[in-house]
C-alpha cells in the first residue's frame, strides 16, 4: 500500500504520516531525506525526532541516490520528504540534472516491496511568483515526480492544517 | 467552458490535452501565441500569462475574458492557480494578481466544469468530471 503526502509547508503532514504507520505492527523504517546545513535544518531535524521518538521508527539517511537503497520486505516505510531528494539530487553538483523520473521509479518499487509505504511531498508552484531558472526548473521536477508517485499510489491525501483531504483512495479508519 | 486550473507541473496540459484528444503541443499556448489567436481556439492554456501579455498590449484583460466568455462558450481554459503566496509589494504585481484573479473568477462562473489538477489527479470542484 503507497500513500502520498502533500501539503504547503508546515501543514502537519509529518504527523498525519507517522499516525497513518502508528499501528503498524512490523519493522518500521524512516527515510530522512533532509540534510542538516545550518541552524534551522537541524532544528528542523531535532523536531522531526521528537516527534517520532517511542514511535519505534528505525532512521536512514538517504539525502541522494535512493536507487541505491533496499529495504527489508514488508516493512512499514515513511520516506521524508521528496522535496528535499528532488533539490539534494538536482544542486548536488554545478551541473543542474533533472531527476524527476529516476526519483519517482526509485520511491515506486521501494513502495511496492514495503507493507505499508508513505512518502510525504510539498506542494509547491501556487504562489504566482516567476522564480530564477533553477527554482522554475525545481519546481517543476517536484511536480513531476508527485505525479507519477500520485499515479501508482493507492492512496493520496492533501493535508490541510493537519485535516486529510483525499485525493485518490479511502483514508484508513 | 471548462476551467483547468492548479499549481505549476501539476499535470494541466497532459489532462486538457486527453480531454480534447490532441497533443499537448498543440494546444494553444498563451504565453506566445498571437492574441487574435485565443478567441475561437479550442483550448487555451497559460491563461495567467495571457493576462499579462493583454495587460503588456494595452487591452483590459477582464474585458477580454468577458467577451471570449460570451462569444465562445466552448473554450477550455488552463489557467496556473497563483494566488498562494504573500500579496506583492510591487504594484504591478499586484495588478497582475487583481486582473488574473477576476479572470479567472470570470471563466469559473462561466465553465459549467472546474477542475483543479494536484499531483496529477483531477478533483471536479464545480460540475462533474468529464
Amino acid at each position: 500500500m503507497i500513500t502520498l503526502i502533500t501539503g504547503g509547508s508546515k501543514c502537519g503532514k509529518s504527523r498525519l504520516a507517522e499516525n497513518l504507520l502508528e499501528h503498524f505492527a512490523g519493522p518500521k523504517i524512516y527515510v530522512a531525506t533532509m540534510q542538516p546545513f545550518g541552524v534551522e535544518a537541524s532544528a528542523a531535524i531535532d523536531r522531526h525526532r521528537r516527534l517520532r521518538a517511542g514511535k519505534g521508527f528505525d532512521t536512514v539517511e538517504k539525502y541522494t541516490d535512493l536507487h541505491e537503497l533496499s529495504l527489508p520486505d514488508n516493512c512499514g516505510v515513511l520516506l521524508e520528504c521528496i522535496g528535499n531528494l528532488c533539490a539534494n539530487e538536482m544542486f548536488r553538483s554545478q551541473s543542474v540534472s533533472y531527476p524527476a523520473e529516476r526519483i519517482a521509479e526509485s520511491i515506486i518499487r521501494l513502495g511496492r516491496t514495503a507493507a505499508e509505504f508513505v512518502a510525504v511531498t510539498n506542494q509547491v508552484g501556487c504562489d504566482g511568483i516567476s522564480y530564477e531558472q533553477g527554482t522554475a526548473d525545481y519546481i517543476r521536477q517536484l511536480g513531476i515526480i508527485n505525479s507519477l508517485v500520485a499515479s501508482e499510489a493507492d492512496r493520496v491525501i492533501e493535508c490541510v492544517y493537519g485535516v486529510p483531504v483525499m485525493l485518490k483512495g479511502v483514508l484508513p479508519c | 467552458m471548462i476551467l483547468i486550473t492548479g499549481g505549476i507541473g501539476q499535470g494541466k496540459h497532459k489532462f486538457a490535452a486527453d480531454l480534447l484528444h490532441c497533443d499537448a503541443n498543440s494546444l494553444t499556448d498563451g504565453c506566445s501565441c498571437e492574441l487574435s489567436d485565443v478567441p475561437g481556439c479550442s483550448c487555451i492554456t497559460d491563461y495567467h500569462i495571457l493576462v499579462r501579455r493583454l495587460m503588456d498590449n494595452g487591452i483590459d484583460p477582464v474585458g477580454f475574458t468577458e467577451q471570449l466568455c460570451r462569444e465562445y462558450p466552448d473554450t477550455v481554459v488552463v489557467m496556473d492557480e497563483i494566488g498562494c503566496g504573500i500579496v506583492p509589494l510591487d504594484r504591478g504585481e499586484r495588478i497582475w494578481r487583481e486582473n488574473t484573479g477576476r479572470c479567472g473568477c470570470i471563466i469559473a462562473d462561466n465553465s459549467h466544469t472546474v477542475i483543479r489538477m494536484v499531483c496529477g489527479i483531477p478533483i471536479s470542484i464545480k460540475g462533474e468530471l468529464p
